[in-house]
């Protein structure tokens, strides 16, 4: 039997972020939660385990409690077993305070897994940190971004592209993987299993007490980083606007902006012969 | 009375979206355009449990509870209507009434295969001269043996042109007229049954309606569902289960309008400021919204009288009713928003405006659920 | 001894040396920021043979160099990397660890900050000293939509993983004079977990859109497939390469190789020309690193527009065939 754990985030949906143009800051209330898309890839690889080597599969997530979504959405999609960690006194952890709740709660209520899968990165705060961190608070191996993995004896095999370089790495278990989202394409999940999931009230809600959590090591309180502020970069751009003829437009371009586009292109201007017109 | 969707139906919502903006969002342009029942999507519905949404495990269903089948059907319809509808009629009227009314082996036999989706459903009221009027049902079964044999013609069957396991109303008692009616579950290999071409519609293009022609089609008396002269029961109960799938359709297409019609008129400057900045529109958008609501509660009100196990087929019909008028109203505006651009066969508003028009007229029209309504409201006790 | 000289450290990251000149950079940007706190810039270099490295680490400004040099460390070793820089850092404490945000810094470096205890701030996009002494590092959330400042006040060292291209290498200089510190291996090394099977430089591509100096990206407004193939057209006398959004992917008007705004998928142009895109946030978030936006959209008010240098407001197609047009015309002149 092999014992995974996937540790997945809830992250706002991005098609349309709602922003507080006052403040300039994430209305991150009024955005709906998703599960994280590299979490969703590597409980997918997990389930795929799963399928082929008689796998049991917990997932684990930290965040407020609109945040068992993701986990009811898991177990429709094929885990096992889920467990929650939310508590006020978590909240505003950074990378190096979530890797040390995340690690006393698998020492805790799974301390026999094999291996541990996390998405390589989370849309929101994008610091792909957590996986080798929380590997690290375990004491165990990492291998971040693989793209495909195979099981072998006590160890497992992993492929991926690391800085241009293909690579063929296998690792000892237990372990700890970071996926991308170049592979494992997530499945949909089955109305049936969403039916499932909500049927059987199987969360376990861990507290900052259950867990035994040094205050000092826990929440924004724990956290050696601190947020300054937090800016959007793209709403400062003044810029030109061209309306008209389009034949006349591209010639006010080349006119006006001849020192920005023609250097580029000039050097390179070159004509397919076998193109019409 | 909690007014706040559960955790369990916004998560029905966002699954049954994902899956309709990536997958079918591409194509229900196109398939409305060429007029194309899309197969591949159809597949890859099959495992996700969307031929079986209400039908119980043991019959391989997801065994869904009524809001998050509404809430699907409204999904899938937001981006397809046509594709929303071949899956509505599929599980209400095409399935409904076999579990409802079927004997063990009836159900046995036939739902696993409506369920996995190996078999599409629809179910054949219409005629030449029977719609809002069942009694004019022409199509007769006659008892001959062990069987029945079927004659007659079917017209604007949806899902006609890919159904293989289609329920037909057909009149086994000529005597009482529509009293005299029963419904057969038909297979498509039976000689005697064809399927005649598909229709060329206004709306729903990708859906293949069509006529179905039965001559001298000789079905076992297995396949009669209920018993004798319960065809009008039968029928009506379906119809109630219809309702609230073609209510929910209707939201998912006034969604899909509005929605746009919010974009649009942010995107669309008249006089240098956006259209949205006009009290004009902000009124219609205002409107559009208020009525999305209702329609959306009512349909909901509905599926908690079903799943209570109470009646509903007044609050069907007024569900209807309302949503099927409020998406022909809210469509029709979304075009007015968009102007040239919304008479344009390039956008997509167009076509949620054919595609609403049609929920005033089928599974009874507004006219029969007007109908339904006054003559519950006269008989209830005040 | 004396008090103390607080340094800013350059983790030494060779591998890629002639397509990612991260470490460069960052020596580049020590330098500036070792000015302001009176540190000095050291680099770090684990590995095999690496005395070409650290050379060029002198050169490029860094004044002392610790190196371990093994045949053990021959490739790189997550395991074993971090045990090393774990007890340099004990050894010597420095102020800053900067690490290149490349894959193997991305693995490296969390790991470091854990055994150190100390935070860590991922994929900095700028850096910079305030008043009181501390390293502000600016990373970005959200594929870039946001950036936020982050400190780390309470302890030390401040670590940063920092993007590839942020900052400009200083040109070298190889009269420069640096100390050499050479660290043994240590005795007590733990067991590398980890064992690299194969690893192969993946072949080059002719010419990957990440790389590509003028990108013509089209969206949905393109109006068709049809026009589409237009933006192919543009491509090819511009030498340049074609991206496409989610939407137009979908609807096969485009290879998946295209997409811009996959997660990872960023591209960096001198000029990028955006046809007939509204500009979702998950293709925006691709496109962050372009100098140069020309966009065409009919709606003046589409998020791609506001991001544009320059914005048309006209038929995307049209613009396009007057684009094609004038080239030819300007070729031919």
């Amino acid at each position: 039997m092999l014992k995974m754990i996937v540790c997945m985030k809830q992250v706002p949906m991005v098609t349309e972020l709602p922003w507080d143009t006052g403040t300039g800051s994430l209305k991150r209330d009024l955005a709906e939660g998703m599960m994280n898309p590299a979490c969703k890839h590597a409980l997918e690889a997990a389930l795929r385990l799963k399928a082929e080597h008689d796998g049991h599969i917990t997932a684990i997530t930290m965040g407020p409690p609109m945040a068992e979504e993701v986990l009811r959405e898991a177990i429709a999609m094929g885990a096992d077993r889920c467990l929650m960690l939310s508590d006020r006194k978590m909240a505003g952890a950074d990378t190096l305070v979530t890797s040390y709740t995340l690690a006393r709660a698998i020492e805790i209520f799974c301390p026999d897994f094999d291996l541990i899968l996390c998405g390589c990165h989370t849309s929101d705060s994008e610091t792909a940190q957590v996986g080798p961190q929380l590997a690290e608070e375990l004491d165990i191996p990492v291998i971040a971004y693989a793209e495909h993995v195979q099981l072998g004896d006590g160890s497992i095999t992993i492929r991926r592209v690391s800085d241009n370089f293909l690579e063929t790495l296998e690792m000892d278990m237990p372990g700890l993987i970071t996926l991308t989202t170049h592979n494992y394409v997530p499945r949909y999940t089955p109305l049936a299993g969403l039916q499932d999931a909500f049927d059987e009230p199987n969360i376990l809600i861990v507290s900052a007490d259950d867990l035994g959590l040094d205050e000092a090591m826990t929440g924004i309180q724990g956290s050696p980083t601190r947020i300054l502020d937090v800016f959007s970069p793209t709403a400062e751009k003044k810029n030109i606007v061209l309306t008209g003829a389009p034949k006349k437009i591209v010639e006010e371009l080349f006119e006006r902006f001849d020192d920005r586009i023609g250097s580029v292109i000039r050097k390179d201007l070159k004509v397919d012969r076998q193109s019409h017109g | 009375m909690e007014f706040n969707p559960c955790m369990k139906h916004k998560l029905v919502r966002k699954t049954v979206r994902e899956f309709a903006e990536a997958e079918l969002g591409p194509i229900a342009h196109e398939i409305d355009r060429e007029a194309r029942f899309p197969w591949e999507i159809i597949e890859k519905m099959r495992p996700l449990n969307f031929f079986g949404l209400q039908v119980p495990r043991k019959y391989g269903g997801a065994d869904i509870d009524s809001i998050s089948y509404a809430i699907t059907i409204e999904e899938i319809s937001r981006v397809s209507g046509a594709v929303g509808l071949c899956i509505t009629v599929h599980n209400s009227v095409g399935i409904y009434p076999i579990l409802k009314y079927g004997t063990a082996e009836q159900k046995q036999r036939y739902i696993p295969k409506l369920s996995s989706g190996e078999c599409i459903g629809a179910f054949c009221l219409t005629e030449a001269n029977a719609g809002s009027d069942a009694g004019g049902v022409e199509t007769n079964a006659v008892r001959d043996g062990d069987s029945y044999i079927i004659n007659g013609t079917k017209i604007f069957v949806t899902n006609g042109g890919v159904c293989a396991l289609p329920l037909i109303f057909a009149i086994t008692d000529p005597e009482r007229g529509g009293g005299g009616a029963s419904v057969f579950i038909m297979e498509k290999d039976l000689p005697g049954f064809s399927v005649g071409e598909i229709e060329d519609l206004c709306g729903m293009r990708a859906n293949p309606v069509s006529s179905l022609f039965f001559e001298d089609c000789r079905v076992p008396k297995e396949n009669l569902l209920g018993k004798e002269g319960e065809g009008m029961k039968i029928g009506l109960s379906a119809l109630d289960t219809g309702r609230i799938g073609i209510g929910a359709q209707a939201v998912g297409i006034a969604q899909a309008a509005f929605e746009a019609s919010v974009k649009y008129s942010k995107e669309r400057q008249q006089f240098r400021k956006p259209i949205s900045s006009f009290q004009t529109i902000q009124n219609m958008l205002a409107d559009m919204a208020t009525e999305i609501d209702a329609s959306r509660l009512l349909v909901y009100r509905v599926c908690a009288l079903k799943d209570a196990g109470r009646k509903f087929s007044k609050e069907a019909a007024m569900a209807k009713l309302y949503c099927s008028g409020v998406a022909s109203r809210i469509t029709g505006q979304a075009v007015q928003i968009h102007g040239g651009y919304g008479y344009s066969r390039e956008y997509d508003v167009e076509r949620y405006f054919r595609d609403a028009k049609v929920t005033e007229i089928y599974e009874g029209t507004s006219e029969v659920q007007r109908m339904v309504i006054s003559r519950s409201v006269l008989t209830e006790p005040m | 001894m004396a008090e103390k000289t607080r340094s800013i450290w350059v983790f030494g990251d060779y591998r890629n040396y002639f397509q990612n000149r991260v470490t460069l950079q960052l020596l580049s940007r020590a330098t500036d920021l070792a000015q302001k706190i009176d540190a000095e810039v050291c680099a770090v270099v684990f590995g095999h043979e690496v005395d070409e490295w650290v050379g060029e680490y002198i050169a490029h400004g860094a004044k002392k160099v610790f190196v371990t040099d093994h045949p053990m460390l021959k490739s790189y070793s997550t395991d074993l990397y971090v045990a090393l820089m774990e007890r340099l850092a004990l050894t010597y404490d420095p102020e800053i660890i900067l690490v290149g945000a490349t894959s193997f810094g991305r693995e490296f470096a969390p790991r470091v900050s854990k055994r150190l205890k100390t935070g860590l701030t991922a994929d900095c996009v700028g850096l910079d000293m305030n008043e009181e002494g501390l390293l502000v590092q600016t990373a970005p959330a959200f594929g870039g939509n946001v950036l936020a400042r982050i400190v780390t006040p309470g302890r030390r060292p401040q670590m940063a993983t920092v993007r590839p291209g942020t900052f400009q290498e200083i040109p070298h200089n190889y009269e420069a004079a640096g100390e050499i510190v050479r660290v043994p291996l240590p005795a007590n090394l733990p067991r590398d977990r980890v064992r690299l099977i194969s690893s192969e430089r993946q072949p080059p591509r002719e010419q990957k859109i990440e790389d590509a100096a003028v990108v013509v990206c089209g969206g949905r407004g393109m109006g068709s497939r049809k026009k589409f193939r237009n933006l192919y057209d543009l491509a090819r006398i511009l030498g340049g390469e074609v991206g496409a959004t989610r939407p137009v992917v979908y609807s096969k008007w485009a290879e998946e190789e295209a997409l811009v705004g996959q997660a990872d998928k960023h591209i960096q142009p001198k000029v990028l020309l955006s046809f007939g895109i509204s500009g979702a946030i998950q293709h925006t978030a691709g496109i962050t690193n372009a100098d140069f936006i020309i966009a065409v959209n009919k709606n003046p008010n589409a998020a791609m527009m506001k991001m544009a240098d320059v914005a048309i407001v006209a038929d995307a197609n049209q613009v396009c065939t007057a684009f094609i047009r004038e080239l030819k015309r300007r070729i031919r002149s």
